[in-house]
């Protein structure tokens, strides 16, 4: 029992890590562009698929962490430019526009890669004995990297000219305008690191989950509820929020089922929109 | 330097610039008074790109500025300070300070900044949001003087400040006007506009309605009374 507790909450932590890269990515889009981005969660199946593509054609899984995050940068850009500027100031019409572009993400991927879900083997096979069970390295490897990547992120926006950009424009448009902050290249550029941080978050989750056309849509919600629970804005908070999540479903799928597990999510969601509906993590944002 | 020509904004149906048409001359300061809800503050915006003209034209220094994006105009040489402030509250006096700096920090710049503002000095890693009213003031006009401008706009730049800063404040106005960077000023303190404007404009419904100088002003009490709605005369 302890040992099946500890493996699940093991699991859920990493999981959470991974979560935290994709809802921050979710959390930055919605705060900087009002977009509630109904497609963040095939951001990351794309990131699978690609990380899948990148295998087959380089024959080297770690070239991926590099490909991927910048064809989902590339990729982010171009949709940012076509889909989400013309409809900029307008977050209702965005959550039929982002429908739109998640139902045309997944239809192309089904075309290309096709509508059976596929395993990756995991670049470093084998396990380590960690707090008395064995457990995947290459699970603490995806640790590490959610990590990196999640301090990186952070780094970038308090200590790169762009990153000080995003928050002057997230706060006032026009001001920052006004200061010669080119807002619509920030705007495209949020859209960008969005998308290579859920394709990121793909790239390391492709060897611990399956690569499906359909890897998204279970995703989205546990982003929202991250989102919602960490504080609307507040990015340090949605991504330790992400974590406490996955953990707690963790420790709940050791004794329960998967679905009681979600159900404690959302009830956990109610319990912080009921009393603290700025969110539990309220003074870590910056 | 600056030109105003017939022009005119609209928001939504609503026509609020109907026409307006004045210049600013190089190391000239000018003040642009009205009630409230004339157009003062939409004739700035209308200069820095942030409302979008209707009709007419605007130019600084022989570039028409309909042909410029807005984020660049800042780049040509005009600052501008928006009313009230326009501090980033989730960055740093620093970084504040730098928002509209390119490539690496200008530290000579940042030394003629500190040297106007030395209470900033104190403050660089505070977030904006923590200085008092005055000294979000004083950054918004150090973030300005930062891109080295060659016209400053201020918009109501002693609304809300403390007495004792608004002298300070009026006093750094009339040195940066003094080392040759022209003044655009809107402001509801009358006082303070023709103390430091020799140059008057006064707007009306969307329109400038008097051009002339403070001196003429400070006698014309019918003007005084009929456009700023004060009874008596401006103390000089």
């Amino acid at each position: 029992m302890i040992d099946t507790l500890l493996l699940l909450s093991l699991n859920g932590l990493i999981w959470g890590l991974i979560i935290a890269l994709i809802a921050l990515g979710l959390s930055v889009i919605f705060g900087l562009l009002d977009i509630i981005n109904i497609a963040h969660g095939d951001f990351f199946m794309v990131g699978t698929v690609l990380a899948w593509f990148s295998l087959q054609v380089t024959g080297n899984y770690w070239a991926g962490f590099l490909l991927v995050p910048l064809i989902c940068f590339v990729l982010g850009a171009i949709m940012q430019r076509l889909v989400i500027q013309p409809i900029r100031g307008n977050p209702a019409l965005s959550i039929v526009a982002t429908f739109g572009l998640s139902l045309i993400l997944q239809e192309v991927v089904r075309m290309t890669f096709g509508a059976t879900p596929r395993r990756i083997l995991p670049p470093i096979q084998g396990t380590m004995s960690l707090f008395g069970i064995q457990y995947d390295i290459y699970r603490l490897y995806a640790a590490g990297f959610s990590i990196a990547a999640l301090a990186a992120f952070f780094l970038f926006l308090n200590y790169t000219k762009l990153g000080t950009w995003m928050r002057a424009v997230r706060h006032d448009r026009d001001t920052a305008t006004a200061m010669g902050v080119p807002a619509r290249l920030v705007y495209i550029m949020t859209f960008a690191v969005g998308f290579a941080l859920a394709g990121f978050g793909g790239v390391v989750a492709a060897p611990i989950t399956t690569v499906d056309f359909r890897g998204g849509v279970d995703l989205l919600p546990v982003c929202f509820i991250a989102v919602i629970v960490g504080g609307l804005g507040n990015l340090p908070g949605t991504a330790a929020a992400a974590v406490l999540l996955a953990l707690l479903e963790g420790i709940v799928q050791s004794f329960a089922n998967p679905t009681l597990a979600r159900i404690t999510s959302l009830l956990l969601m109610s319990a912080v929109l009921l009393l603290r509906p700025q969110g539990l993590f309220k003074g870590f944002a910056k | 330097m600056l030109e105003l020509r017939d022009v005119h904004v609209h928001i939504g149906k609503l026509h609020i610039l109907q026409g307006v048409t004045f210049d600013i001359k190089p190391g000239e300061s000018a003040a642009l008074l009205g009630r409230n809800g004339v157009g003062k503050t939409t004739t700035l915006r209308a200069i820095m790109g942030l409302a979008a003209r209707s009709g007419g034209k605007i130019s600084f220094d022989g570039t028409d500025l309909s042909s410029v994006a807005p984020h660049k105009i800042p780049r040509l040489g005009i600052g501008y300070v928006p009313q009230g402030r326009g501090i980033f509250p989730n960055l740093s006096v620093l970084e504040n300070l730098n928002i509209g700096t390119q490539g690496k920090r200008d530290t000579e710049r940042e030394d003629y900044v500190f040297d106007c503002f030395p209470r900033l000095k104190e403050r660089l890693k505070q977030s904006g949001n923590t200085l008092s009213g005055g000294e979000q003031q004083m950054l918004a006009i150090a973030r300005c003087l930062m891109m080295r401008p060659k016209l400053i706009i201020l918009d109501e730049p002693t609304e809300g400040i403390m007495p004792l800063l608004v002298s300070q404040i009026r006093r750094e106005i009339h040195r940066i006007n003094q080392s040759g960077v022209s003044i655009l000023l809107v402001e509801q303190n009358v006082e303070t506009a023709l103390k430091l404007c020799p140059r008057v404009f006064l707007m009306e419904k969307g329109v400038v309605v008097y051009s002339g100088t403070s001196g003429e002003l400070k006698t014309n009490t019918e003007i005084v009374h009929r456009y700023l709605g004060l009874s008596r005369k401006p103390a000089a």
